[in-house]
Parts: C-alpha cells; sequence; structure tokens
C-alpha cells in the first residue's frame, strides 16, 4: 500500500461497524483506503469504504474472526485494524494482535495515525473508565477495539462516495475451538434507550421486582425508560441489559438514579447525561459526588412523595 | 488432572483518585490485592478441584513481598502459590505479562485446565484469556458461567453478547469466568490455619523461567503511556432531612433551574 495508509474495520454489529469506518476514514482524511470484513449475512450499504472482503463461512466463533481478519490483514497491510469491543470483539482482537505480532490496547476513545509514518497513538479507557490512557506505539501494526459511541465521528462523515473493491475471504480454522452443542438466544429489549429524553435507572436498592410499579409512576411522569445496573440484569434478571462499562452508554437529558451506589463501572454508561440527579438511603454512597443534586432518603418513602409533588405542582418534562 | 488459576494482584481502582484541578491520578498508596475478579476465578478452581481431585495450583505476577496476600486464596483450597516476581512492578504491557503467564504454564506442564477472569480489576482490557489462548494453541471456553467435567474434557456455558451457549473442548482447554460467576466461599479458622502450612514460592523469571528481561522488553509494542485522571464536574448537591415533601420540592425546582422540567403554562 506504500505510503497511503490503511485502516482494517470489523464489527459483527453492522451499526458498529459503520461507526468505526467513520472514526477511521475521518482520521485517514482523503488520502489513504479504509477496508471492512462485513458482518455476516449483511449487505454491503457502507459508503466510503475502500475495499470490502465478503465471507460465506457460517462458522462465527471468534477463531475464525480472528483467522479471516489475519487474511485480510496479510491482504491489506493495515497499520491500524479497529475491532468493535463486543464480547466477541474483545475475543478476537487480543487473538489477532498475538498472531500478527501487532501492538494492542482496549477501549478506544480516540486515535491518530500519522501518514507518512503510520505511526499509531491511542487514547483509551482505563480503571473502568476513571482514567484515559495516551499510548504511543512503536512503528509497526496496531489493532484497537473501541466500545458503541466511544470514538465520536460523526456517524454520516461527508465524503465522496467510493466503488469499493470487493473480494471474498476464506481461511482455515485450526481444530482449537470448541464444540458449540446449544444455542439460548436472550431476550432483547424493545426500549430504545439510546433514544431516551430521561432514563431511570435502578439499582440494588431496589428489593423486588414488585415495586418496579412504584418506579414506572416515576419513569411515566418523566417520559422516562427504565434501566439498570448489571446485578439486576444479570443476577436477578429484571432486565435484558444494563448500563455501565459492559453495558450500554446513554447521554439523555436526565438520568435518575434510584437505589444504585455509584460505582464506577456502572456511572461510566450515565455520566454523559446533561443532568444526573440520584436518590439513595445511604449519605456516604459513592453516587452523590457523581450527581448534580442527589437525595438522602428511602426511596420506598421519597418516591411517592416526589410522585405527589410533581403532579401537584403540574410539572412536566421540558420536552413535551 | 492439574489446575492452574490465573490471579491478577491488582490495583484497588475504587481508590484511585484524580486532582480535580490538574487531572493528575493520585496513584500512589493505592492498596494493590488478589483482585476481586480473581476470587472467582480461585472459586471456579476450587469448585473443579473438588469435581475431579485435581491439583491446584494459583500462578500470580507481584512483588515478592506479596507473598502473605495470598493467604485467603490458599485458604479457599489451592494447594500452592507460584508468585513470578514481577521485575516491571506492574507497568508491563499485557503482551509481556501473557508472556510471563505462558512460561510458567509450561514449566508446571502438564497443566490440564488454566482458569483466568473474563479481565482484570484494574487492566479490565479483557485480553489475557484470548492472548494465552493463541500462545499455548489450546481452546479457549470464554466467559464461563458454568463448568462441568465431562467425557475426559469440559462443558461449559458462556455468556455471550447475545446468547448463553454451551461448549465442549477436549483437555488441555483454557476457561474465563465471566462477570460476577463463582462468588467466593467464606473461609473459616480452619480453613485459616491449614493454608498457614502452604507453600508460596517465589519464581524469578531469569531463574526460573529462563527468560531474559531484555527480550521480554523488546517485545513490548507499546513505546510511551501517559495516565490523565477523569474529572467528574458535577453539581454535587445533597438534600437530606425529614421532611420527605420538602425534598421532593427541592429536586423539582433543581430540576427545573436544569431545564430539565417545566411548570404548567
Amino acid at each position: 500500500m506504500g505510503d497511503k495508509p490503511t485502516i482494517l474495520i470489523w464489527s459483527e454489529h453492522p451499526a458498529l461497524a459503520r461507526e468505526l469506518v467513520g472514526a477511521a476514514r475521518q482520521a485517514l482524511g482523503p488520502g489513504g483506503d479504509v477496508a471492512l470484513l462485513a458482518p455476516t449475512g449483511v449487505a454491503v450499504d457502507i459508503r466510503s469504504v475502500d475495499v470490502v472482503f465478503t465471507t460465506e463461512s457460517a462458522d462465527e466463533s471468534p477463531e475464525a474472526w480472528a483467522a479471516l481478519l489475519a487474511a485480510a490483514v496479510s491482504q491489506t497491510e493495515p497499520a491500524l485494524v479497529l475491532v468493535g469491543a463486543t464480547k466477541l470483539g474483545l475475543q478476537v482482537a487480543p487473538r489477532l494482535a498475538e498472531r500478527i505480532g501487532a501492538g494492542y490496547a482496549a477501549w478506544a476513545t480516540g486515535f491518530t495515525l500519522e501518514a507518512g509514518t503510520g505511526a499509531v497513538a491511542a487514547r483509551c479507557s482505563l480503571y473502568s473508565g476513571g482514567a484515559l490512557a495516551y499510548h504511543q506505539f512503536k512503528p509497526g501494526r496496531v489493532v484497537l477495539t473501541a466500545a458503541p459511541g466511544a470514538l465520536t465521528a460523526p456517524a454520516d462523515a461527508p465524503s465522496p462516495e467510493r466503488i469499493a473493491r470487493q473480494s471474498t475471504l476464506t481461511a482455515e480454522v485450526d481444530g482449537i475451538a470448541p464444540t458449540v452443542i446449544g444455542v439460548r438466544p436472550k431476550a432483547t429489549s424493545a426500549a430504545r434507550l439510546e433514544e431516551a429524553h430521561a432514563v431511570i435507572d435502578i439499582g440494588q436498592g431496589v428489593k423486588a421486582e414488585e415495586d418496579l410499579a412504584l418506579i414506572e409512576s416515576v419513569a411515566a411522569l418523566l417520559d422516562g425508560q427504565l434501566a439498570c445496573t448489571r446485578p439486576l440484569s444479570s443476577d436477578r434478571d429484571w432486565f435484558p441489559e444494563w448500563l455501565g462499562l459492559s453495558g450500554k452508554k446513554v447521554a439523555p437529558e436526565l438520568s435518575l438514579l434510584i437505589g444504585v451506589s455509584g460505582a464506577i463501572q456502572h456511572i461510566v454508561g450515565v455520566r454523559d447525561s446533561r443532568v444526573i440527579a440520584a436518590v439513595n438511603n445511604d449519605e456516604n454512597a459513592a453516587i452523590f459526588a457523581q450527581a448534580d443534586v442527589g437525595v438522602v432518603a428511602d426511596l420506598y418513602a421519597f418516591l411517592p412523595v416526589l410522585v405527589e409533588r410533581i403532579k401537584a405542582r403540574g410539572m412536566r418534562p421540558a420536552w413535551q | 488432572m492439574n489446575i492452574v488459576a490465573l490471579v491478577k494482584y491488582s490495583r484497588d481502582v475504587t481508590e484511585i483518585k484524580v486532582d480535580p484541578a490538574t487531572s493528575e491520578l493520585r496513584t500512589a498508596g493505592v492498596p494493590e490485592r488478589v483482585g476481586l475478579i480473581d476470587k472467582n476465578v480461585v472459586e471456579a478452581a476450587v469448585r473443579l478441584k473438588e469435581a475431579t481431585g485435581a491439583g491446584l495450583k494459583v500462578i500470580a505476577l507481584a512483588p515478592a513481598t506479596a507473598r502473605d496476600s495470598f493467604k485467603d486464596v490458599l485458604a479457599m483450597g489451592v494447594d500452592e502459590v507460584v508468585l513470578i516476581e514481577d521485575p516491571f512492578d506492574g507497568e508491563a504491557e499485557a503482551g509481556i505479562v501473557v508472556r510471563l503467564l505462558e512460561a510458567a504454564i509450561r514449566k508446571l506442564d502438564p497443566v490440564d485446565v488454566v482458569l483466568c477472569g473474563f479481565a482484570s480489576d484494574d487492566g479490565y482490557s479483557f485480553q489475557v484469556g484470548p492472548r494465552l489462548a493463541e500462545r499455548l494453541r489450546r481452546p479457549l471456553l470464554a466467559y464461563a458461567r458454568g463448568i462441568t467435567p465431562e467425557g475426559g474434557g469440559l462443558r461449559v456455558e458462556q455468556n455471550l453478547d447475545d446468547r448463553m451457549q454451551t461448549v465442549t473442548a477436549p483437555l488441555p482447554a483454557l476457561v474465563s469466568i465471566d462477570e460476577e460467576a463463582f462468588p467466593p466461599r467464606r473461609t473459616t479458622l480452619m480453613d485459616a490455619l491449614k493454608a498457614k502450612k502452604k507453600p508460596v514460592n517465589v519464581w524469578g523469571i531469569e531463574t526460573e523461567l529462563g527468560l531474559s528481561r531484555a527480550d521480554l522488553e523488546s517485545s513490548a509494542r507499546i513505546a510511551d503511556t501517559r495516565l490523565t485522571g477523569v474529572v467528574v464536574r458535577r453539581q454535587q448537591r445533597v438534600l437530606k432531612g425529614q421532611d420527605l415533601g420538602a425534598m421532593a420540592d427541592e429536586l423539582i425546582d433543581a430540576l427545573e433551574q436544569a431545564g430539565v422540567l417545566k411548570g404548567a403554562a
């Protein structure tokens, strides 16, 4: 590829792949090439990609994707490989880095690629979002993962439509992958949390599933969508998804956190909210340092009063 | 059967503070300990030991002064701890750590099952399991919520993004433990007394592992890393008292001032 650097992209999620393409295009400017290993079974409608690899393989194991990416790397010789930071991507990317001897860092929130040298620098989230690490890589190939929404490139960066060169990739997985003997899909949420104006985010302070009626009465008044911390999803199975470093990230007008302790791994998921309010009965809970306004009170006593006062004063969300 | 559990001696990230004026991270004096995620790894390993009668060793990378930090994991049922004395003071990039762990596992061979966390408490970069699987050329059963010995291999329940998946693999294999799976057992005074007799063996990277520090350093791919803290800029106003109605009104007022709520027109 000579002086024209290439960035190779892969995520099994088309929307995330598109985001990564946008960020890559912006970093490269008009000079470089964006190559994409397309997710299985997805029509490639992504503009501003120069090279598209497709695969007919039905094997969606991390071992298979790592092998396909390694094949794409040897064809395109990219300076940088960008992979979506999902549970699958976070298996594939470090495998690939190890296989091709590349530098690796997870949870990128920004990167630069120097045009002449191909030198890569990356800004990555560290300590569960409490810090940022600025890595300057040695010369040579680099693999980065980025979570949805982490690389803030315009979704549709203006760019001339390109006619991508297409080719089909095959790669052999050499018999060390586990054998899949059963699959049980998880329930998916109909709620579009990312689009909510208000998010009512509940934690372990909410004791029983029946109590959701109380929370919903607050949510209805604030035009809010319910969300939760990880234990309420993974342990109690109240919701199919959660907010946080390992879950979804939202940036609504208001996040109201109810019975949430304020662990940084969770706060990362709501910290871009415009306003954060919290209700917690523990005066020393970490959440009060993370909120604009906090109420120290028992939620079961306070929320009915809050509902009554909002109604009595005829208050409604500013966006309605 | 022989089991090895990989345990990270981690920073307690909840104790890392940020200077709000300079965004500087205050890492001095932040306690280090066996990671919370790693306690779950030990629990999973002890259960597998109990189910199979296997031997169980822990490998950790830590300063030699940390030997006493492993009393708890020994009390949980681990037979022996191999402490690789960390020449990089906890600052080595993961690619180097993986090489150290690989060398220690190979030295302990035959090792049938290697268990590790899906990520570490502090680094949280999810990379050690997949990278070790590549280097050891063993199957990785990732994000395990259940582990059952079966037909000379393992059956594992995996918690993936969009599905739960059951997989099997022959031994030797690598298993990474899913977040919050296998909460650690409580130990008794008797366990603690027994643990006192169990060894913590300190291995040097050159003497025991036969690696050279210079070679390891030259395998680093990151030239330089600079850290800054993420500063929280919130108003941090706290309402407390006995009058819930007054507090509700204050909260409503605050949300109105912030442009989130509006009164009846």
